[in-house]
């Protein structure tokens, strides 16, 4: 295939990506589009960071951070001074705060990215690693501001699109509203709005990443001793890749404080910055599209961990009822991987498995996949 | 000229149209309500910085395992949906949201913890589907009842509790000094709150409070500083982690205080791991309250509610140690939930089911302390207003003067 | 007044010795790991913890005495340590820096669900081996706890210290350290080594979980805080000096307690609890940005 006949063909898969986006909802319960909200909100996030780490090298381990930013300059905007107080003044609709919360984040963002030029690796993780787990007590010491442990409440308000739904007579169907002229469930409307920016957000992304700005990147990633002496400058496109990932964390936080219509301090707790992290390294950096698998990753490995019992799986020898018999140690009384503590040992079990087995992620998976079809020949350098 | 995105709006459009009414074939009764079972829900901290009280959750299912072995509840089993939120409101409420919207339980039962509720609580008072018997002290479940209908409480009220240990202060110590570890949130506050106003102007004020978050890691400085105000009474207004904790440095500390500790830490089970093996003297005289029976002490060995309990647990709690006192708690207002579904007849509703909530009558629940009646009418809407002070000695929990009564409404 | 300023002072630099030494331990197990096979072995926490259970459930549950429960578990930890390296680090290695981390977060993550899904996640008390005894020192009350606590990390850390320096192991760990290729052309089993300071650290951190448990009690997340803390020693002190990490752990124990203290008196009174660890993490950025290589380290440098 020749380039142009590639490029067409990354359009028409992104083209059918896009419909099924739009289609999904039929197919599904009203509550399980709340759920692939989620995965739209993810994405957006995951866009970002791949941005940051994919395409510049630089790892970061509290994009949770960088949602909480955005999550609550949304919610402040949006009640926050009628809850607590504060001198931010309140009021906003819902969306309009989302510009906000993003330039906001981006803010912090390159403020950020300054002092971690000179952090390279490692050092940058655990510096980044340290703003996620401060930034929950740092939101609880400054209370006036933020509203403290005690969050802010979303829910019911005029500025939280979709307040204004009406139930139905039937009290098993979902309430609907207005807007544009269509009807939405709460729902929805959440999930239409997240999948609308994130697939803008893609959009953004790729044309951002195809240009120079993208090369730059690359370069920088590749060797920065090799940029440096190409001109690139090493200062200006790693604070600019900070700044737009933040910004991407803090749009997707906004739309996460929508979406749970609560924020608090362990809204965005050190979990979800590490989480985040997964997300992309399972979903492949680099490429966009492993990305979609990543945030899927997130936002369901967890819940379909909690509903599979894997003692299922273990041969009757080794469980008879509720015990275990280990030759030595005794019997031990077995749970079920759905007790508490069970998904998350699957969780954990899954991610080191999937790090032997697929080291460049699903992308990874993806773009060998794509290379038989477009008929690369040459191998992808690193 | 048909503009591309007029399309797309429209195509949504009509998929909306064409999905919504096929995808809710909607049905008569209640959600969580079919012919064999009534489904129910909750959240509760399995893990997390309050995963003690997970027991609630366990005796309050193996309460509902013993009814659904027996026939249910007019013909219906329950079906208890338990959702570990590790008491994070943030968590609480996207599972509430779940069971709500997904699950479809007929009501949410028994969530814990003051924050987790307080964030669902407009949430499920709009949807209109009942918050029933809150695993919470704090006042405003009582209080605020005419604003959030859909909202009901169970054990005594911290405002209740906080009232009666500043009382009993005024009345045994003259010019107690008072030093109060708090949690920072609605539940802490609350406690400091009537604690004050029971000490009045009796002469003992609070010379000294300090909070500390429920992800704080220790809280050794906050005992440090209560230790340092030179007070002689120390209040543990704290989830039972963190009450352990202050017991271990203030015995290190060498600070001797009388110490209060709030009914939620003031289990037999938490003092024996705050005595720490025997060895911290602090534990002993320790004032606390309790409306539960105490499945350590031998005034129940023979009582038949304590009797059920252990069989009970045995039976559908594998593992589970029966000492514990939080599943008495669950498996007491596992009783009244019943009672309520029992009087709901064979076509319960959500209405109906409040309604009931509001008027219970209920003078002998086996697993309460006798004398210990759960009530509510007009104009009360604290389900349980008494208590029994005690006293810990000796490893063991003896009763101080006879139950004491809230008339606060 | 004064007098009682100054009990109040030493009894917090004691406890912020006592504390700084757990961290002293956790650190210099980050250190050993990172020095050997370049790893931040982000689970190194949870190791500890499980350590701990283990310990507390030969006790409670099988009825042993403390010494032999704390001795086997510490056996217990080494091997254990030495097998997470080998069926888990191992392979990925020599890999990239982030799927190595991707791999101890989902140790972190398993072996803190497994913690829970065994003992539930309901607080225990795991007994102190050093008794409940306070002692009055000249009006400043001293916990027995807070003393053993701080001889027991001193002592590992010297026993460790002589391991490194006087016997052949120790210098074949640090051979294998420093220059595995040369290493292994003298006939030091690489391999082996890097497993063996595995092991090592995991011991380090059963020590830890063992001395932090008595005092904020067992539960899961017991040494969540603790690891950061204990990031935080490892930064301050030179991410690869093992006497940088041990100074950096006492330093910051110390350091924490005296804002508290401080913050009693009047001064530093911004400083509530609640900035306790945003404060050692301001401590990791700081000393990140100002001097990476810690007060002990050498400074890295890159080959161009």
């Amino acid at each position: 295939m020749t380039p142009r006949e590639q490029r067409i063909f990354g359009f028409a898969v992104f083209a059918a990506f896009v419909v099924f986006v739009f289609v999904l909802p039929q197919f599904i319960s009203d509550f399980r589009a709340r759920d692939y909200a989620y995965v739209g909100i993810y994405l957006i996030a995951l866009l970002g960071l791949n941005i940051l780490t994919g395409y510049t090298g630089q790892i970061s381990l509290g994009h949770g951070a960088f949602m909480a930013i955005g999550g609550y300059t949304t919610a402040i905007l949006m009640a926050g001074n009628e809850q607590f107080g504060g001198p931010v003044p309140s009021g906003m609709q819902d969306i309009w705060t989302l510009p906000i919360a993003g330039l906001v984040a981006g803010l912090f963002g390159l403020a950020f990215g300054l002092p971690a030029l000179r952090l390279s690796g490692l050092y940058l993780a655990l510096a980044t690693f340290a703003v996620a787990v401060a930034m929950p007590s740092t939101v609880k010491r400054f209370e006036e501001y933020t509203g403290g442990g005690e969050g802010i409440q979303l829910f019911g308000l005029p500025e939280l699109t979709g307040s204004n739904a009406v139930a139905p007579a039937d009290p098993n169907a979902p309430a609907t509203f207005e807007l544009l002229g269509l009807t939405f469930t709460q729902n929805d409307w959440m999930y239409y709005l997240a999948w609308s920016i994130a697939l803008g957000a893609f959009a953004g992304a790729w044309l951002i990443l195809r240009g120079r700005t993208g090369r730059a990147f690359r370069a920088v990633r590749d060797s920065e001793t090799a940029a440096v002496s190409s001109g690139v400058s090493l200062a200006r496109y790693k604070t600019l890749a900070f700044g737009i990932s933040a910004a991407y964390a803090g749009v997707a936080g906004g739309l996460f404080a929508i979406a749970s219509a609560f924020v608090n301090p362990d809204t965005f707790p050190v979990a979800l910055s590490i989480f985040l992290l997964v997300g992309i390294v399972v979903g492949g950096l680099g490429g966009l599209s492993g990305l979609v698998v990543g945030a899927i990753f997130v936002a369901f490995l967890p819940l379909w961990a909690q509903g599979q019992d894997l003692g299922s799986l273990l041969p009757d020898s080794v469980i008879q009822g509720d015990t275990v018999s280990i030759p030595i140690l005794g019997d031990f009384l077995f749970k079920g991987t759905s007790a508490p503590g069970g998904p998350a040992i699957v969780y954990g079990i899954v991610l080191i498995l999937l790090m032997f087995v697929l080291p460049n992620g699903v992308g990874g998976l993806f773009r060998r996949i794509g290379q038989v079809i477009t008929n690369r020949r040459y191998s992808r350098s690193k | 000229m048909i503009h591309r995105r007029s399309v797309v709006v429209a195509a949504v459009g009509a998929a909306l149209a064409v999905a919504l009414p096929t995808a809710f074939a909607g049905s008569a009764a209640d959600p969580g309500i079919s012919s064999t079972a009534i489904v129910i829900g909750g959240t509760s901290p399995l893990t997390g910085p309050a995963a003690s009280y997970a027991s609630v959750a366990r005796g309050a299912n193996a309460y509902f395992a013993f009814v659904n072995a027996r026939g249910g509840v007019n013909e219906r089993k329950i079906d208890y949906r338990i959702v570990d939120d590790a008491y994070n409101p943030a968590q609480t409420v996207q599972a509430v949201r779940r069971l709500v919207e997904q699950d479809r339980v007929f009501v949410v039962f028994n969530t814990l913890g003051t924050e987790s509720n307080l964030a669902v609580r407009d949430y499920l008072n709009q949807v209109k589907v009942p918050q029933l018997f809150v695993a919470s002290g704090a006042t405003t479940w009582g209080r605020d009842a005419a604003k959030y209908p859909w909202t009901i409480g169970f054990q005594p009220s911290y405002a209740a509790e906080g009232l009666v240990y500043g009382q009993y202060i005024a009345r045994t110590k003259k010019k107690a000094k008072v030093a109060v570890l708090f949690q920072n949130d609605d539940y802490g506050k609350d406690l400091l709150a009537s604690l004050k106003a029971g000490l009045g102007r009796s002469g003992s004020k609070v010379v000294a409070a300090e909070a500390y978050q429920v992800t704080s890691s220790d809280v050794g400085s906050q005992v440090a500083k209560l230790k340092a105000s030179g007070a002689n009474v120390f209040c543990i207004f704290a989830t039972p982690t963190f009450a352990i904790q202050s017991y271990v440095f203030a015995n290190r500390l060498g600070w001797k205080p009388l110490v209060i500790n709030n009914a939620v830490s003031g289990t037999s089970n938490i003092m024996v791991l705050a005595s720490e093996g025997g060895k911290n003297k602090l534990v002993e005289g320790t004032i606390t309250t309790t409306v539960l029976k105490d499945p350590t002490d031998p005034r129940w060995n023979k009582d038949p509610g304590m009797k059920q309990y252990r069989v009970l647990l045995a039976k559908y709690a594998k593992g589970a140690n029966p000492n514990d006192v939080y599943h008495v708690y669950g498996m007491a207002v596992g009783y009244e939930t019943v009672s309520l579904l029992r009087r709901l007849g064979a076509n319960p509703t959500r209405v109906a089911l409040m309604t009931r909530a509001r008027s219970i009558a209920s003078p002998k629940n086996p697993f309460l302390l006798p004398g210990v009646v759960v009530k509510t009418g007009k104009g009360d809407s604290f389900p349980i207003q008494q208590g029994q002070l005690q006293r810990w000695k000796k490893g063991r929990f003896v009763p101080v003067g006879g139950l004491w009564t809230s008339k606060r409404n | 007044m004064i007098a009682a300023a100054f009990t109040d002072f030493m009894q917090q630099v004691v406890s912020g010795l006592a504390s700084g030494g757990i961290y002293a331990l956790l650190a210099l197990a980050l250190v050993i790991i990172h020095r050997s096979t370049g790893v931040i072995n982000f689970a190194q926490g949870e190791m500890a913890t499980l350590s701990a259970y283990i310990a507390w459930a030969l006790i409670v549950h099988h009825s042993w005495s403390y010494w032999p429960a704390f001795a086997a578990t510490l056996v217990i930890s080494f091997f254990g340590g030495i097998g997470i390296h080998t069926a888990i680090i191992r392979p990925v290695e020599s890999g990239s820096v982030l799927r190595i981390v991707i791999v101890t977060i989902g140790l972190l993550v398993a072996i803190n669900g497994f913690v829970v899904w065994q003992w539930s996640g309901e607080p225990q008390q795991l007994q102190s081996p050093f008794g409940t005894e306070v002692y009055d020192v000249g009006g400043v009350v001293v916990a027995a706890h807070d003393i053993g606590t701080i001889t027991v990390a001193l002592g590992i850390v010297l026993l460790l210290g002589a391991l490194f320096r006087f016997t052949k192991v120790g210098l074949a760990l640090r051979a294998a350290a420093v220059n595995p290729e040369e290493a292994r052309l003298v006939g030091v089993r690489v391999s082996w080594m890097l497993g063996l300071g595995w092991g090592l650290a995991a011991l380090l951190g059963g020590v830890a979980g063992m001395l932090t448990a008595p005092t904020v009690g067992l539960d899961p997340n017991m040494m969540a805080a603790v690891l950061i803390y204990s990031f935080a020693a490892a930064v301050l002190g030179g991410i690869d000096s093992p006497i940088g990490a041990v100074v950096g752990g006492l330093l910051i124990g110390v350091l924490l307690n005296m804002l508290s203290f401080l913050s009693q008196y009047g001064m530093f009174d911004w400083f509530t609890e609640e900035l306790r660890l945003p404060m050692a993490l301001l401590i990791i950025l700081a000393v990140l940005l100002i001097r990476p290589q810690g007060i002990l380290g050498r400074p890295e440098v890159k080959r161009v």
